[in-house]
């Protein structure tokens, strides 16, 4: 039996990386070890007040410290039935899509676009194409810009609160803003240029099941309860407060996450399952890009993940100009939190992450401490599809020696953009 | 020209892993801080802070060391290789000397990977300096370990500023 180990795509010692055993032409084994600090970090939630929680559980990840703070929020404000006002809404929403454009930006250029083009990192990359890697950096600060403006800080907004914001964005902000996000415009047209001169990327194909947030707009990260799971032609609704009938979770002894199966199918989420439940997104100049990258949805390739990310980066930039235009138009009123007033009770809520659905489900007492919470990552959704992904990788690639299999998951893997140890970010001597 | 600016990277939900927040934190606070020095918790992602590191004097990055010889606590610095100054206008590749650069995280860029990409746009001498740390769990705390050298380790930092 020969074995592939890749051990080095998560920081942590003796978690995180992808072991393939293959006897003869059969692949034997894929184990995916995911070292996810969020269940770990449920426990120190319990007996925090709800007004304490989102900070911390924000930590869970230094990129998607948003998701993670409004889903919490969100979660919270179902529990004890707060309604946010539509300017909060909106202003939730613009931090979601300023962290779609780090977060792609980032992944894209900085992480998988040096795997396309044969870098071992984007520092190589810079030598020889530093075009391309300044634009990643640029798109990636005008999300930043856009969640210090609204969040309130660089990372873990402190200004998103229970029941609304504790500040509400001067005009003045929003309106440089709108300026750097037309320069985005620029950028991110610029970046489709890029996506559609990368070689092909065939290392599997397969059926896949996708599950994505069905929204009311069609349009959205934040709003909306139900999700939607589609399997070659059929779909299924599953509501946030059903969520365990959607996650199913069981313990592998190979990895930190518990792997999700749906009608016993493993699912992906993501920015490719976003635009397979939502196709109606992809209008206009999405229509036009879409060609451009020759995507076609449903698609049986996770690599396309990359492609649909693309899209995402130009659908959140001309989603976030579309909202301070709204928010300019009817005028920022600086509007207090919505009261909250605490019960018994449990809240759930899922969102979008920039790397797909996000859940976050509290049980408060009287006194609107939390019991029990249960949140589960997009990175620990994909650990089941990412597993049958590698085996159909390793499976139909014509070519069988450890370094070509090892580059194309290796691919793979970062195609899903997965989240493994960055709650965690030592140096290390060499 | 803005003042100095120090970014204590680490997550404070992961014990040791968290120091260099712990010292943004303690730093901030701090009443022997040089007026105008500006201090962040910079979270994981020193990329992050490019935008709030551009004119600045100089950065001074404080981040976890993961370093099996070195005592707990024990501060280490590294200065770019091209040196303070005019150089440090020119990007430069090669790693900072001693620490580990490999791409190793599917997810984002390590700090040393960062400070190597923001040479391309960031033109600020840039020092970082590395805590030594045992060990990296989900714990709300530092190690009784660590925390025992923390003012010792806000000392070394304040030298840095002096």
């Amino acid at each position: 039996m020969s074995k592939i180990v890749i051990d080095h795509l998560a920081r942590v010692e003796g978690h995180g990386g992808i072991t393939v055993e293959i006897e003869g032409d059969t692949v034997a084994n894929v184990h995916f070890d995911v070292f996810e600090g969020s269940r770990l970090l449920e426990p120190l939630v319990c007996g925090k007040r709800y007004d304490e929680v989102a900070p911390v559980l924000s930590r869970i990840c230094s990129i998607c410290s948003v998701a993670h703070t409004l889903t919490s929020l969100k979660a919270t404000e179902n529990a004890f039935a707060v309604r946010v006002s539509p300017q909060t809404e909106l202003l939730r929403e613009l931090l979601f899509r300023g962290e779609s454009i780090e977060s792609h930006a980032l992944h894209l250029f900085l992480l998988a676009v040096p795997d396309y083009l044969n870098y071992p990192s984007a520092i190589a990359l810079s030598a020889d194409k530093p075009a391309v890697v300044l634009l990643g950096l640029r798109l990636k600060k005008l999300g930043n810009l856009i969640q210090e403006t609204i969040g309130g800080r660089a990372i873990h907004p402190v200004n998103a609160v229970p029941g609304g914001f504790g500040k509400a964005p001067a005009i003045e902000q929003l309106i440089e803003l709108r300026s750097a996000l037309m320069q985005g415009v620029a950028d991110s047209d610029a970046a489709m240029d890029v996506m559609t001169s990368l070689p092909p990327a065939e290392f599997c194909h397969c059926d896949t099941v996708f599950a994505a947030l069905r929204t009311p707009s069609l349009d959205s990260y934040y709003a909306g309860d139900e999700v939607m799971a589609v399997s070659d032609g059929s779909r299924a609704i599953v509501h946030a407060n059903d969520y365990k009938s959607l996650t199913n979770e069981c313990a592998v002894p190979h990895s930190h996450a518990k792997h999700s199966t749906f009608r016993e199918k493993p699912f992906m989420v993501g920015s490719l399952a976003r635009l397979t439940v939502n196709p109606r997104r992809l209008t206009g100049k999405l229509a036009v890009a879409k060609k451009r990258l020759k995507l076609q949805l449903p698609a049986d390739n996770p690599m396309d993940n990359n492609k649909a990310q693309a899209l995402e980066l130009i659908n959140d930039v001309e989603r976030a100009l579309a909202i301070i235009e709204q928010l300019l138009r009817a005028g920022v009123k600086d509007e207090p939190p919505v009261p909250v007033q605490p019960r018994a009770a449990t809240g759930t809520a899922i969102t979008e992450a920039p790397r797909g659905l996000l859940i976050h489900s509290y049980t408060y007492d009287a006194e609107g401490r939390i019991t029990a919470a249960d949140v589960i990552t997009p990175t620990a959704l994909n650990a089941a599809s990412m597993e049958m992904h590698f085996r159909k990788t390793v499976e139909q690639s014509a070519e069988r020696d450890d370094a070509t299999l090892s580059r194309k998951l290796q691919m793979v893997a970062r195609a899903y953009d997965p989240c493994i140890s960055c709650s965690v970010h030592v140096l290390r001597r060499r | 020209m803005k003042p100095p600016l120090v970014i204590g990277l680490g997550n404070p939900l992961m014990g040791d892993e968290g120091i260099g927040w712990h010292v943004a934190e303690c730093l901030s606070g701090d009443p022997r801080l040089p007026a105008g020095v500006e201090v962040v918790c910079g979270g994981t992602d020193l990329l992050r802070h490019a935008g709030r590191m551009e004119q600045r004097r100089r950065v001074i990055v404080v981040d976890a060391l993961r370093d099996d010889g070195g005592e707990p606590g024990s501060v280490w610095a590294w200065d770019e290789p091209s040196g303070a100054g005019a150089a440090v206008c020119q990007p430069s590749y090669s790693q900072l000397p001693g620490l580990d650069n490999r791409q190793d995280n599917a997810h984002c860029l390590s700090a040393i990977q960062s400070i190597q990409l923001l040479r391309l746009t960031v033109r600020v001498p840039i020092k970082l300096l590395g805590i030594s740390i045992r060990s990296a769990n989900v714990q709300n705390d530092l190690s009784p370990e660590l925390a025992a050298r923390l003012p010792a380790i806000l000392d070394r930092v304040l030298i840095e500023l002096e």
